[in-house]
């Protein structure tokens, strides 16, 4: 039921990120959140939301230009690490994040490929709909527009859901022959999450952004620490 | 003739599927006819005028998803005037082709690379502080901004026609997107505090070893990408580095 409910996530994502609304519900931050609720750890999807955001906060459709898949990758890396945790009884952890990250993020990049095929797919469909418009059919001309929402929802309702699998299985086979890597995977996690927030940082194209950046994380560090010593 | 209401909300609810079939030939070219099909059955009774007015809209049309409502709001302008003999049947047309690539431009400036990142490093800090009500406000508040926007243009671009440009000029929207940007990479630069502040410990206590290595990862990490590495392998790198270091110190990263 799991893999079902993370094949339904992934497809109505990759179809509102593109073809239908683009609501932002498809960027990791939102879904994220709704591919861990959808496997019944909100929580744990929340933990991975904002690293993978702000690491693909640039992938965005720029012209022609095809960004990756994000989408795609988050449900293979959140169902990845959220069914990782529920296997090992730890919940969603930097080390089960972490193996299900590297597991799964190449599933953006395949999923760009995909895409591409894709668009040769609807290539087909908008020379259906010009050949039923000369045979007098209009109302079935335009309506294959909608036809094109299906291929994109099929490939990722079938990739996403492998690629949690092989990213739960990478991580809990791991953990449970080497429990001892637990603490060093946490470090690389921690360490991803900062490169993400750089990579975020990045991707705005800001003029002097490096300073921002660094003036931004100083004061947040600043008033946190500040936070923190208060009574 | 003029297209009743509930037929335009039509229309803008059909605008939300441009790209649902996105493809290289005519790129939103099957969505547009789809979205201005209830208004060109509205104006033209006659099947071979509608037909040939559909005929037209699935000809070569890209823009950006949301600024493309004022040019779907400006064609149902001008093919009233064609339907009503005031205008040539080119007129939509050359309404589109004007419009789309300046339109396209403002679009991807201001939504793409700066409204919809702003919000989502703002809903990314918010997730690391305050959890998931601050990720739901983030987005809400994204799909007001974007949605008002979006049917504003589709009401402007149907009233005013080409008149539009100069409503679109008066938003100032690549000045916004500026300011945006910057906000958005301050955001990031709290974001990696924040992160610096869980790995160190949250509010128990504070692994100095852990804070360090998020703000080397981000510094290192920033120069490395604004001198051209790729992010990907950046990306696999830094965790696997990190992983390694702390497996050979003997450091599990603990505060």
């Amino acid at each position: 039921v799991g893999y079902l409910l993370l094949g339904i996530v992934a497809g109505l994502a990759a179809v509102e990120r593109k073809g239908f609304l683009q609501a932002m519900l498809s960027r990791p931050i939102a879904l994220a959140p709704l591919t861990g609720w959808a496997l019944g750890d909100l929580a744990g999807g929340l933990a991975v939301a904002a690293p993978l955001e702000l690491l693909w906060l640039g992938a965005v459709n720029l012209g022609a230009a095809l960004p990756v898949h994000e989408a795609l990758a988050t449900v293979a890396i959140t169902g990845g690490a959220v069914l990782a945790g529920q296997a090992l009884g730890t919940g969603v952890s930097p080390a089960t994040a972490v193996v299900a990250l590297l597991v799964g993020a190449p599933l953006a990049l395949l999923g760009r490929r995909a895409d591409r095929l894709v668009e040769v797919a609807n290539e087909r469909l908008a020379i259906f709909a010009e050949e039923a418009l000369r045979r007098h059919h209009p109302h079935a001309a335009v309506r294959l527009n909608l036809a094109g929402l299906a291929m994109p929802f099929a490939i990722a309702a079938v990739l996403a859901p492998a690629g949690a699998w092989v990213g739960s299985q990478a991580a809990t086979r791991l953990l449970q022959a080497v429990p001892s890597l637990d603490g060093p995977l946490r470090v690389g996690w921690w360490a991803f999450c900062g490169l993400a927030c750089a990579a975020g940082a990045k991707a705005l194209r800001s003029r002097r952004a490096g300073v921002i950046f660094g003036v931004g994380a100083a004061t947040a560090l600043l008033i946190g620490l500040g936070l923190r010593v208060a009574p | 003739v003029t297209i009743p209401f509930r037929t335009r909300a039509h229309v803008f609810w059909r605008c939300l599927f441009l790209q649902a079939a996105w493809n290289r030939r005519g790129m939103q070219n099957l969505g547009f006819a789809y979205a201005i099909e209830p208004a060109l059955d509205a104006l033209y009774p006659e099947p071979a005028q509608r037909e040939e007015a559909l005929a037209r809209h699935l000809g070569f049309f890209n823009c950006h998803p949301y600024m493309a409502a004022a040019i779907v709001g400006g064609a149902i302008h001008h093919e009233e005037r064609v339907a009503a003999g005031e205008e040539p049947g080119a007129a939509p047309l050359s309404y589109k082709a004007t419009l789309q690539g300046p339109l396209a431009a403002v679009g991807d400036g201001f939504f793409w690379t700066a409204l919809r990142p702003f919000f989502g490093a703002m809903a990314a800090l918010g997730a690391l502080v305050a959890g998931w009500p601050a990720v739901v406000a983030a987005v809400v508040l994204y799909n007001l901004v974007q949605f008002s926007l979006r049917a504003a243009l589709f009401r402007a671009g149907y009233r005013q026609g080409d008149a539009v440009v100069g409503l679109i000029a008066r938003l100032s929207l690549p000045r916004v997107a500026d300011r945006l940007r910057a906000a958005g990479v301050a955001l990031c630069g709290a974001a990696a505090a924040a992160v610096a502040l869980r790995a160190g410990g949250g509010v128990v206590g504070i692994e100095e070893g852990a804070v360090l290595v998020v703000a080397a990862a981000a510094g290192a990490g920033y120069l490395a990408l604004t001198k051209g590495a790729p992010l990907f392998p950046a990306a696999y790198l830094v965790a696997v580095l990190g992983t390694l270091v702390a497996a050979v110190t003997g450091w599990d990263g603990t505060p």
